[in-house]
């Protein structure tokens, strides 16, 4: 289920990140119908090895995981030179992410950057594909 | 002229005797009276020669404990309280006093006796004992816990309510006594009271002698003593329980609305994403597209449902209804239906129940949906596990006296000890959206209700084994539905 599909030349690369399969599979084919190369994972280390070998030009991602709370692959990504201009979408059930975009989780890192957007859950397809599109 | 000064001695002796404002009168050994002053002729009319009994209480023998009897007896002095009946029929307290009058050789010859009228004494005490029971009833009955402690806080005193609710707490250490404690509380209002002689209110959880948690708001005030300083502490307390529990159950109410709007996003996403497969598939003629988002439509309802029942059986907290269960027979109702979710995430689900393994008394309802919730978060954790090649749950059902054992074990993805210790609070979820809290925390209420227990090892990324024993006698106070 999870892994890289077919890599076509051209086309956007999105890494998936979600601890439910279900929203794995659905955004996965999804932006794959939509001319996307899809990456997935279900939590946060297996997200760091596939971007290891699958270099991405979004994540979207959700920011409750096993294991890991809060946007710590955010902080990860923001902090490595190599993956810090990702745009990175969260798509989350989370209130209060969705209030503050993770305001609150990043005050102690100053300076650091935001998510390029917040979705809430259930995410609506359109507005998905228009914000990886820009 | 001696003689005349002494019979003017006499004469003014017999004046005092007269005129002295009390009762006088001499008794001989048979109890008459062989002289009385004016006082006594005025209310109990001339009755020289009779006896002091008839005389002053109407009374045709001797009274029990008579003081005049007494002083013939010692030669001493003797006094006691004493109700008279005048001739006018008008009761008088008095106070009753005796002295000896002796011959030449010290016999004694009679007996004088002095009766002083306390009738208004006597009627500020009965008003005063009457004022004093009165308050006494008061603090009795005021429908609080009240207790006064000294210095030492030892409980001087405590009302009914009190007592009734905490036993008998006069000499006990007030810590001692309204929380089961060795030593005072880090806080003590009432010792900061009497410090200072200020009132204080807490709110406190006190444990009654049944071992009862009770939520109440208690007041200390001051009791100054004669020299203006706090020698007591008066608490008053009073019993908050039911209003905390509405407080608590309406920030339940709150909790669970807000894990239900949670559990419900999850669950649109899922449905979301199984009608775009199956749409999808259709236009595209892809039948493996249709069938995955036909399962992901299916699962996500089923999630739906359990959720709703959860909801329900929480918010009823109905009582149980036990009825004789034969766990084989459950089975052989839940299997298919927990086989299917065991296939669709490809994890093996065995299910061994010993053989004659009997019966056992439940609530055949709260029983199933106890096992569900208990088997479907095996099923989530075998789920959530990305790297084994063989994920199973093992149910393995056997009668161990005085219990039925139901033990459900998988090799999912297991707890770390912060989960393991949290999983039966109420809201706690480790499955991020897809989680109200409300399962297990339900599974552990259902046997709790039972008389039963859940007990839970767990490893991290190894797996985890409920053991959940359930008695095979009812308890007493729930009752067989026949």
């Amino acid at each position: 289920m999870s892994g890289v599909s077919a890599v076509s030349a051209g086309r956007k690369r999105v890494l998936v990140v979600d601890d439910d399969h279900d929203t794995l599979d659905y955004l996965s084919v999804l932006l794959g119908d939509n001319g996307y190369d899809v990456c997935t994972a279900a939590d946060e280390p297996t997200a760091i090895a596939r971007l290891a070998d699958f270099s991405a030009d979004a994540v979207i991602m959700d920011v409750m995981m096993p294991g890991r709370s809060g946007l710590g692959l955010l902080v990860k990504l923001r902090a490595n030179p190599r993956w810090r201009d990702i745009s990175v979408i969260v798509v989350t059930g989370d209130d209060r992410v969705l209030e503050d975009h993770g305001k609150s989780y990043l005050s102690s890192y100053e300076g650091m950057r935001g998510p390029e957007a917040v979705l809430g859950k259930p995410v609506d397809p359109q507005t998905l594909l228009r914000l990886l599109e820009s | 002229m001696l003689a005349l000064r002494e019979d003017s001695m006499v004469d003014r002796y017999q004046q005092y005797f007269e005129e002295i404002p009390a009762y006088l009168s001499i008794h001989d050994r048979n109890f008459r009276i062989i002289e009385a002053n004016q006082r006594v002729r005025l209310d109990f009319g001339e009755r020289i020669g009779e006896f002091c009994y008839r005389v002053y209480k109407q009374r045709e023998e001797v009274c029990a404990e008579c003081p005049v009897e007494m002083t013939f007896a010692d030669g001493r002095c003797h006094w006691s309280e004493q109700l008279l009946i005048t001739r006018h029929g008008r009761q008088t307290h008095v106070i009753v006093r005796t002295t000896p009058f002796r011959d030449e050789d010290g016999n004694i010859v009679s007996v004088m006796e002095m009766l002083t009228d306390i009738s208004e004494a006597k009627k500020l005490q009965t008003l005063l004992e009457r004022s004093q029971q009165h308050y006494a009833q008061l603090f009795e009955e005021v429908p609080c816990y009240i207790s006064v402690q000294g210095p030492d806080l030892k409980i001087r005193d405590a009302n009914r309510q009190f007592r009734e609710t905490f036993g008998p707490a006069v000499g006990g250490y007030c810590y001692e006594v309204y929380k089961h404690r060795d030593e005072p509380c880090l806080v003590c209002a009432a010792r900061l009271t009497l410090e200072d002689g200020q009132c204080r209110n807490s709110e406190e959880v006190v444990t009654s002698a049944a071992g009862q948690k009770i939520n109440v708001l208690a007041t200390t005030a001051p009791v100054f003593g004669p020299n203006g300083k706090p020698e007591a502490v008066i608490e008053m307390s009073a019993d908050i329980t039911q209003i905390r529990q509405l407080q608590s159950q309406l920030t339940s109410i709150g909790l669970l609305v807000g894990s239900i709007s949670h559990g419900i996003k999850g669950f649109l996403t899922g449905l979301d994403g199984g009608i775009y497969l199956v749409n999808s598939g259709f236009a595209n003629e892809d039948r493996a597209r249709v069938e995955k988002g036909w399962d992901m439509v299916q699962r996500n309802v089923g999630r739906i449902r359990s959720m709703v029942m959860d909801i329900l059986y929480y918010a009823r907290d109905r009582e149980l209804s036990l009825v004789d269960i034969d766990p084989a027979e459950v089975f052989a109702d839940l299997e298919s239906g927990l086989q299917k979710k065991a296939g669709d995430i490809n994890t093996e689900l065995s299910v061994e129940v010993a053989p004659h393994v009997g019966t056992f008394p439940g609530d055949a309802m709260a029983v199933r949906a106890m096992l569900i919730n208990i088997i479907e978060n095996s099923l989530d954790a075998c789920r959530a596990d990305r790297y084994k090649e063989h994920r199973f749950v093992k149910v393995n059902v056997r009668r161990e006296p005085p219990y039925m054992v139901f033990e459900v074990e998988d090799n999912g993805i297991g707890m770390d000890r912060e989960t393991r210790e949290k999983i039966f609070s109420l809201f706690f979820t480790s499955k991020g959206i897809k989680g109200t809290g409300l399962g297990l925390f339900i599974a552990n209420k259902i046997v709790d209700k039972h008389g039963g227990r859940i007990d839970v090892d767990s490893e991290s990324q190894r797996g985890t084994r409920f053991l959940v024993r359930l008695p095979l006698e009812a308890r007493p106070s729930v009752p067989l539905v026949e």
